[in-house]
C-alpha cells in the first residue's frame, strides 16, 4: 500500500512538475542575440523594445551583441541552440535575406529558423551629394551609362549592396555588375561616409541611416521605395517613378528562435510583441529612425521573408552574383 | 540667436546638479570599466546607452562621453600594472609602464599617465572647439588613396617599437598581418583562412587577441617556472610623479596630443594607432632614446596623451558631419538620433545651445578625469604590492571572463589562449608583441584602402598620387624608411668595428 501511495505521489509530482514547466514559459532569462554591433539599427530597435518586452513576458532579456561576418556569426549561435524558447535571435534583412541569397558558402539557410515576428520596417533611400550635379534617377541613369559610376554598401552580401544592383537594374541599366563599379566600405557609417567625400557616386540604404545627412543638406535623396512620400526626404517615390516593384525592397527587424522551436513558446512570442510594440517609449525611438512599425504573425514574417528572398535570389541569379567561394 | 546667447543658454543646459552628476557618474563608471581588462571602452560605453534612453538629450550625451573618456583612461590602469591593456588604445602604454611597475614606480606610471591623459583631452577638446569646421573639411578629403597612403607610413612605427633587433620586429609584424587577414574578404565577400569554421568568418576577436599577447604569455611563463616567482612582491607603488617630470615630457604630451587630434579628427582610424604613432615620435626625439621600452616615463606619457588626444577630436566628424569616426562614436550617434538629434552643420544653427552645452560640459569632464582618475590610482596603485601568486590567478580569471563577454563566445577564450602560446613563444625568442599588434590594427586598412583605391581608379595605381596629402605621406614613408636604413647601416658599422677591435 504504501509503495503505492509513494508511486502514485511521485507520478504526481512528475505530472505536476512536467507541465508546470510547459505552463511556466518563460521561468528564467531569456537570451536575445543581436547579430550587429552596438549603436547600429539592428542594435537600437533592439534595445528599444527589449524593456517593453520584459515587462510583457515577466522575464528578463538579456541582450547580447555578437558580431561579425555580417550578421553570421550570431546568428549561427542562434541557429545550433537548443529549441527551448531560451535563446533568440533579431534577425534582420542583411543577415535572414540578402545574406542567404548571395553566399552560396553561408553556414545556416532559412529553414534553420523559426521566426516569430516581423516588427520593424524600414524605406529605402537612394541618395548623392548636391556637388554631384545630379538631380533626379533619370540624371543617375543617364551618367551609368556613360560610365564613371560607382556605389558604397556596408559589405559584400549587404542590403545595400544588392540594394543599388535592384534600382540599376529596374532603371534598365541591364548589367549594373560591367557598368557601374560596387566599392564595399567595412560598415554602414563608412559607406554613408564613402558617398560624402566623394569616393563614390551614390549610396542605396535604409532611411534611417540617411535621415541626418539628408535633414543637413549633405546629401539629396532621388527615391524613396515607401508606397507613400517619406516625411523628411523630398524624393518621388517608387510608384511614382513607375517602378513598382522597387517596394520590395526594404529592411527589416524581426524575432527568430532556431527551427526547432514548439508552435506554444511561438504562441507566446505573438502575445508579448503585440503588447510591446504599443510600448509608447519604443514607438517614439522608432518614429525617430524613421521605421514602420508593422506587426506580422509567424506566418505572415514566414511568407514575407521567403518573399523577399526569392526576389532577391532571382536578381542575384540573373546576375551571376552568388558567391560560392 | 548671438554666440553670446547661445552661450549662455548652453550654459544654463550644463549648469545644473543632473548634468554633473552624470558628468561624473560617467567618468567614473568609464574609468572601473576601462581598468578591467576585456571590458573595453566601447563596451562600457554600449552598456551605458539604453540608460540614456530616459535621460535629458543633453544629460545622456554627457553621461556617454564621460564614459568614453574614463574609459580611454581606465584602460592604462592594467597596462601599467598587469600588463594587461584595459582598452585597445592602451596597447602602447604597456612597452614602459609594464617595466615601470617592475621597477616599483607602478604610482609614478599611473599619476603620469593621468596627467598626460587629463592634458591630452584638455588639448583634444579645446581643438574640437576652435578648429572643428577647419579640421571637419580636412577629414573630408581622406579617401582610400589617402588613407592608404597614411597607413604606409603609420607601419614605419613598427621600426621604432621593436627594440634590440629590426629583424625581429619585422617577423612578428608579419604574423600580425597574416592572422589580420583570417575572416570574410571585404571586397570579394569570399572565406579567407576560415578552414570552413562560422566562428573564423568575423575574423580573429582583437580584445581575445590583444589580451592573449600581453597578459597570457606572463602568467604561462609563471606556471612554466614558479620557483622563479615564488613570494616575491613589488615594491610598493608609492613613488608619486612630480612636476619637474611632467614638464620634461611636456613637449611630447603636446606633440602626442597634436598627433591624436588629427588622427582622429579623420574617421576611421581610432585610438590605438595614435598612441603607437605619438609613443614612436617621442622615442625619435628624446635624448633618453635608449631606455625607451625599458621603463621610461616619458614613453608612457606620449602613448597616454596619444590615445586621449583622439577623444575629444572623434567628436568633430561627429558633431560637423555626422560622421561617426569610430565603434563608440558609432555608438554616441545613435544616442543623439534616439533623442531625435541629427549631428550636421545643421546642428550648429539649429541646437547651438546643445553643441555649446557639449562644448562646456567637455571642458568639465577633462577636471572630473583629473579628480576621478587621482581617486582610482590611489585604490588600484595597491594592485602592485600583490603576491604574484594571488595576482596571476585572479588576472586569468578577469582575462578570460573579459574575453568571453565582449561577444559571448566561447570560441574567442580559446583564441585567447591560442594566442598566449604564440606570445610566450614570441617573449622567450624575445620577439616584441608590439609590431605584431601594429600589423593586426593597421594591416586590414592597408590592404582594404589599397583595394578601395584601385576600384576606383580602374587598377590605375596613379590614383594614389592624387592630391597634396598622397605626396605628404609618401614623403614622410621616404624619408622614414630612408632614417631607419640608415641606422641600421651605423649599427651594423659599429658593430663590424667593434669586433675587428676585439680581435685585434
Amino acid at each position: 500500500m504504501s509503495f503505492k501511495k509513494i508511486a502514485a505521489a511521485c507520478a504526481l509530482t512528475l505530472g505536476m512538475t512536467a507541465t508546470g514547466a510547459l505552463a511556466e514559459y518563460p521561468e528564467r532569462p531569456i537570451n536575445m542575440i543581436i547579430p550587429y554591433g552596438a549603436g547600429g539599427a539592428t542594435d537600437i530597435s533592439a534595445r528599444a523594445i527589449a524593456e517593453a518586452l520584459t515587462a510583457a513576458a515577466g522575464t528578463p532579456m538579456v541582450m547580447s551583441n555578437v558580431t561579425g561576418a555580417g550578421g553570421a556569426t550570431g546568428s549561427v549561435a542562434v541557429q545550433n541552440a537548443k529549441g527551448d524558447g531560451y535563446t533568440m535571435l533579431f534577425a534582420r534583412v542583411g543577415s535572414h535575406t540578402v545574406n542567404p541569397a548571395m553566399k552560396a558558402t553561408l553556414p545556416y539557410t532559412l529553414d534553420d529558423f523559426r521566426f516569430v515576428t516581423v516588427y520593424e520596417i524600414n524605406p529605402v533611400v537612394c541618395a548623392v551629394t548636391p556637388a554631384s550635379g545630379i538631380n533626379s534617377m533619370d540624371d543617375l541613369i543617364a551618367k551609368a551609362k556613360d560610365g564613371g559610376v560607382s556605389y558604397s554598401s556596408s559589405g559584400v552580401g549587404s542590403l545595400l549592396q544588392l540594394a543599388a544592383v535592384m534600382v540599376l537594374r529596374e532603371f534598365g541599366i541591364e548589367d549594373p555588375l560591367k557598368a557601374t563599379v560596387h566599392i564595399p566600405q567595412k560598415g554602414g557609417g563608412e559607406a554613408a561616409t564613402a558617398v560624402l567625400n566623394g569616393t563614390v557616386t551614390f549610396i542605396c540604404t535604409n532611411s534611417s541611416a540617411l535621415a541626418g545627412f539628408v535633414s543637413n543638406g549633405q546629401l539629396k535623396p532621388l527615391l524613396v521605395t515607401t508606397p507613400d512620400r517619406l516625411e523628411g526626404f523630398d524624393a518621388p517615390t517608387a510608384a511614382e517613378l513607375g517602378k513598382p516593384a522597387l517596394e520590395q525592397l526594404v529592411g527589416w527587424t524581426g524575432i527568430a528562435g532556431p527551427a526547432s522551436l514548439p508552435d506554444d513558446i511561438a504562441a507566446k512570442w505573438g502575445e508579448w510583441m503585440a503588447t510591446a510594440v504599443k510600448d509608447e517609449k519604443f514607438l517614439a525611438v522608432m518614429d525617430k529612425a524613421g521605421s514602420v512599425i508593422n506587426l506580422m504573425s509567424p506566418d505572415e514574417a514566414k511568407a514575407f521573408i521567403e518573399g523577399q528572398y526569392q526576389t532577391f535570389r532571382k536578381l542575384v541569379d540573373d546576375l551571376g552574383m552568388r558567391i560560392e567561394g | 540667436m548671438s554666440f553670446l546667447d547661445s552661450l549662455m543658454l548652453g550654459l544654463s543646459m550644463v549648469a545644473n546638479i543632473e548634468s554633473f552628476l552624470a558628468l561624473g557618474i560617467g567618468v567614473a563608471v568609464g574609468v572601473i570599466a576601462g581598468a578591467i581588462p576585456g571590458m573595453s571602452a566601447t563596451m562600457a560605453v554600449a552598456l551605458t546607452l539604453p540608460f540614456t534612453f530616459a535621460l535629458q538629450p543633453i544629460t545622456g550625451i554627457l553621461l556617454l562621453l564621460g564614459v568614453y573618456k574614463g574609459g580611454i583612461f581606465g584602460g592604462s590602469i592594467p597596462a601599467i600594472l598587469i600588463k594587461t591593456p584595459g582598452t585597445p588604445a592602451s596597447s602602447a602604454t604597456v612597452l614602459d609602464g609594464y617595466p615601470l611597475a617592475e621597477k616599483g614606480q607602478a604610482g609614478k606610471a599611473l599619476g603620469m599617465a593621468l596627467w598626460a591623459s587629463c592634458t591630452a583631452d584638455l588639448i583634444s577638446n579645446l581643438a574640437l572647439i576652435l578648429f572643428a569646421g577647419f579640421l571637419a573639411s580636412f577629414a573630408l578629403n581622406f579617401g582610400p588613396p589617402e588613407f592608404f597612403t597614411l597607413m604606409l607610413f603609420s607601419l614605419t612605427i613598427i621600426a621604432g617599437v621593436s627594440g634590440e633587433s629590426l629583424l625581429r620586429g619585422a617577423l612578428s609584424a608579419m604574423l600580425g598581418l597574416l592572422l589580420a587577414t583570417v575572416g570574410l574578404d571585404l571586397i570579394y565577400g569570399t572565406n579567407r583562412f576560415t578552414f570552413g569554421d562560422a566562428n573564423l568568418m568575423g575574423g580573429l576577436n582583437f580584445i581575445a587577441v590583444l589580451i592573449g599577447l600581453f597578459a597570457i604569455p606572463e602568467i604561462i611563463a609563471m606556471v612554466w617556472n614558479p620557483k622563479a616567482f615564488d613570494g616575491q612582491k613589488r615594491a610598493m607603488g608609492k613613488s608619486w610623479v612630480e612636476f619637474s617630470e611632467y614638464r620634461r615630457c611636456f613637449k611630447s604630451i603636446v606633440r602626442g596630443s597634436f598627433i591624436g587630434v588629427i588622427l582622429g579628427a579623420i574617421p576611421g582610424i581610432g585610438a590605438a594607432p595614435s598612441a603607437f604613432l605619438s609613443y614612436s615620435e617621442a622615442r625619435r626625439t628624446s635624448p633618453n632614446k635608449a631606455n625607451f621600452g625599458k621603463g621610461e616615463l616619458e614613453g608612457v606619457a606620449a602613448a597616454e596623451a596619444g590615445n586621449n588626444g583622439v577623444a575629444g577630436a572623434t567628436l568633430i566628424p561627429l558633431l560637423a558631419l555626422g560622421i561617426p569616426g569610430d565603434v563608440i562614436t558609432a555608438i554616441i550617434i545613435g544616442a543623439f538620433m534616439i533623442h531625435g538629434l541629427q549631428p550636421g552643420p545643421m546642428m550648429f544653427v539649429i541646437n547651438a545651445d546643445i553643441i555649446y552645452a557639449l562644448f562646456i560640459g567637455l571642458i568639465v569632464s577633462s577636471v572630473f578625469l583629473f579628480f576621478v582618475g587621482s581617486v582610482a590610482i590611489h585604490g588600484f596603485k595597491y594592485v602592485a604590492d600583490i603576491p604574484r601568486g594571488v595576482l596571476f590567478p585572479s588576472v586569468l580569471v578577469l582575462c578570460i571572463f573579459g574575453v568571453f563577454a565582449v561577444n559571448n563566445s566561447i570560441f574567442d577564450v580559446g583564441v585567447m589562449f591560442a594566442m598566449g602560446w604564440v606570445g610566450y613563444f614570441m617573449l622567450r625568442y624575445r620577439i616584441p608583441a608590439a609590431p605584431f599588434l601594429i600589423a593586426f590594427i593597421l594591416g586590414p586598412l592597408l590592404e582594404d584602402n589599397f583595394r578601395q583605391a584601385m576600384l576606383m581608379s580602374g587598377s590605375s595605381p596613379a590614383i594614389l598620387f592624387r592630391g597634396p596629402i598622397t605626396w605628404f605621406f609618401w614623403t614622410l614613408t621616404a624619408i622614414t624608411v630612408f632614417a631607419i636604413i640608415r641606422a641600421g647601416i651605423r649599427a651594423t658599422r659599429q658593430h663590424r668595428a667593434l669586433r675587428t677591435a676585439n680581435q685585434a
